[in-house]
């Protein structure tokens, strides 16, 4: 029988996310608008091996803040719609500002595989990228792609069923923010994780940096449900 | 309650990073974030000392350039009118023809139904369905500025300059895409992050000529500025950006205060537009003009011409024109044409076209000659025109992207009293030179 899975295309603005959308549904995808915004919803899907693979289109975004509808839009989905995986698409030509939202999925607590689209762009400019390092020192699994070409197409498929079987190993990710910070995110994820609720729902971690930083939309789901 | 402590914790420990840190901790986390990307990509990224420079670099260096930057973007844009105006005249030219020749036989079937015919719908929505050429090579020239990754660049070109009024570079895309039309112009504006920036944004872009509009300028500009056409079109638009950045510093200064959002610039490299990218992009948008020339237009224009049958549109045109007439164009016609404007900006020259039963390319010349119209008249028209309330789909954006009435109410109130403030100060003062 098919096995079912649900991927999260997310990433940059211009980082190709289209094309690789395109590339991965085909003719298989229609256009809605997200639950009581009007922000735009591409939804397809694609076979692969024995699964249907339902593939999300989130909005572009550089970062999960709640600064703006798009940011909340991906955020929420990743949070609450549950995708199996969360694929990030990375322009490697541009790989440092690219990387920051990588941390941010990290911290949601979002499964993630990235795909390094424009590789050949990289390259071409005389970037050298150490995949292999990069996938161990994140945790998680990298895939080099040019998405114009439909050039990777293929192994992304195969990391994605890989890391919705459990099989992708990887260990906990964390950015260290310091001794003071982390004091201070370790008190809050405490007191958190004291929350069923609060804790059955997000990544205690996420929250407690959350809140450190503010997030409007994080204070107001505390408060919304005390 | 346990929610309370939590939100208590958290301002305790802001406290006290602040003391420790002098700064935001949102701060002191982004720049943690940036030394671990920056630690883990000297171990994974080998880049060479001197990045080569990509031709996107090197166009960028001319295009982006501190000071030829803005007036590149001001010849890029005369030249746009320039091409819009050379081809679309001929092309014009003969769906004038086809009209005026259809226009006479209507009448020649006489009675009340060769007057609808004849005046009313050829007259009226002729005159709007004869700008379709300049209209589609405008978007289609604007489609190619876009795809090809120069709209991105005129917009961080304006972001010194948009800084300085209290906005980002970021809220000229919206007012680019403007000139195409004001409906998606204002849906574009949900990119911008900051909420007060996104609602200046939203209550300038109406100032942005869209190409309802254009017919006006073309069919005025062609009869009083007969030399000068694309001079005096590019001047509605350049009015229109200046008018739009000062009152963007006028609602920041007082009534939308507050801090800017900050925001990176993305600039994609420059890509050769496909033929049929732009045709489907000039497509997209011209179609828009189309369906309103045949439903809303149509309407309307029936309607005016059934009133001015019946005797009753003159009236309602006498009420409205005293307004007027400090700016000089106190006529009832005009002030026909500037209401029923409302519906939709195409309906200024429709009406027209109805109340004086020519076909086009005669209408300027006969508005002239029966209405007494001097060149400075026309102008101070044309700039109300520009300014004055934003048609009716774009008053329905504006509320449902700011979800209140209170936003178009004022959107159409202020923009209203600045037309007729800057039409009255054209008039008056052109007069004192005009003797």
């Amino acid at each position: 029988m098919a096995k079912e899975i649900t991927i999260a295309l997310t990433g940059n603005p211009n980082s190709g996310k289209t094309t690789v959308f395109n590339n991965l549904t085909g003719g298989r995808q229609h256009v809605g608008n997200w639950p009581g915004v009007t922000v735009e919803k591409k939804e397809g899907t694609c076979r692969y091996q024995d699964y249907t693979i339902n593939v999300v289109d989130l909005p572009g975004v550089y970062s999960l803040t709640a600064h703006s509808l798009d940011e909340v839009v991906a955020r929420n989905f990743i949070v609450e719609g549950k995708p199996n995986l969360v694929v990030q698409i990375i322009d490697a030509s541009n790989l440092e500002r690219n990387l920051y939202l990588t941390i941010q999925l990290l911290e949601l607590g979002a499964n993630l595989v990235l795909a390094l689209n424009m590789s050949d762009v990289a390259e071409s400019r005389g970037h050298q990228i150490d995949i292999k390092q990069l996938s161990s020192l994140l945790g998680l699994p990298v895939v080099r792609m040019v998405a114009s070409r439909n050039d990777g197409t293929k192994e992304l498929l195969k990391e994605v069923v890989r890391a919705a079987e459990g099989q992708a190993e990887g260990r906990r990710f964390r950015v260290h923010y310091g001794a003071e910070v982390e004091e201070e995110i370790a008190k809050l994820e405490d007191l958190i994780s004291k929350d069923e609720e609060l804790r059955r729902k997000y990544s205690p971690r996420w929250l407690a940096i959350k809140l450190l930083e503010e997030d409007e939309d994080v204070i107001r789901a505390i408060k919304g449900h005390g | 309650m346990d929610r309370e402590e939590i939100l208590r914790a958290k301002d305790e420990s802001l406290a006290h990073l602040r003391t420790i840190y002098g700064d935001d901790a949102e701060t002191v986390l982004a720049e943690r974030r940036y030394g671990f990307i920056s630690g883990l990509l000297k171990e994974t990224l080998s880049k060479p000392a001197v990045e080569k420079l990509t031709t996107s670099d090197k166009i960028d260096k001319i295009l982006l350039h501190r000071w030829l930057g803005i007036p590149i973007f001001l010849a890029l844009l005369y030249g746009v009118f320039q091409f819009t105006f050379t081809l679309s005249a001929p092309l014009m030219d003969w769906i004038n023809a086809g009209f005026g020749w259809l226009g006479e036989q209507a009448l020649a079937i006489g009675g009340w139904g060769g007057s609808l015919l004849g005046d009313g719908i050829i007259g009226g929505v002729g005159t709007v369905l004869a700008f379709i050429p300049p209209i589609f090579l405008l978007f289609m020239a604007l489609a190619v500025l876009e795809d090809c990754g120069y709209l991105a660049r005129a917009a961080f070109i304006m972001d010194r300059l948009m800084h300085r009024v209290g906005l980002h570079g970021r809220s000229f895309v919206p007012m680019m895409l403007g000139f195409g039309c004001n409906v998606p112009a204002v849906m574009a504006t949900r990119t911008i992050e900051n909420p007060k920036d996104r609602l200046t944004t939203i209550l300038i872009n109406p100032f942005m000529t869209c190409g309802g509009r254009l017919p006006i300028y073309i069919l005025f500009a062609a009869a009083f500025f007969a030399a000068y056409q694309a001079l005096v079109v590019f001047s509605f638009y350049a009015i229109g950006i200046v008018i739009a950045i000062t009152m963007a510093f006028v609602f920041r200064k007082w009534l939308l205060r507050g801090p800017s959002g900050h925001f990176v610039m993305e600039l994609p490299p420059y890509r050769l537009p496909t033929i049929k990218g732009t045709l489907i992009h000039t497509w997209e948008r011209g179609r828009v003009f189309l369906i309103r020339a045949g439903t809303i237009i149509f309407a309307v224009v029936v309607l005016i011409w059934l009133l001015n049958y019946t005797g009753a549109l003159e009236p309602i045109g006498r009420a409205f024109a005293p307004i007027f007439s400090p700016a000089g164009f106190g006529q009832w016609q005009a002030a026909v044409a500037l209401t029923f404007g409302f519906l939709a900006k195409e309906v200024v020259i429709g009406s027209f076209g109805t109340l004086f039963g020519v076909e086009q390319e005669a209408l300027g010349t006969t508005i002239g000659a029966q209405l007494g119209w001097t060149p400075l008249i026309a102008y101070a028209f044309m700039a109300f025109c520009l300014l004055y309330v934003p048609c009716i789909a774009t008053i329905a954006m504006i509320k449902r992207e700011t979800a209140s009435w209170k936003w178009p109410l004022f959107a159409m109130g202020y923009t209203t009293v600045l037309a007729w403030i800057v039409a009255t100060l054209i008039y008056q003062i052109g007069r004192l030179f005009a003797g």
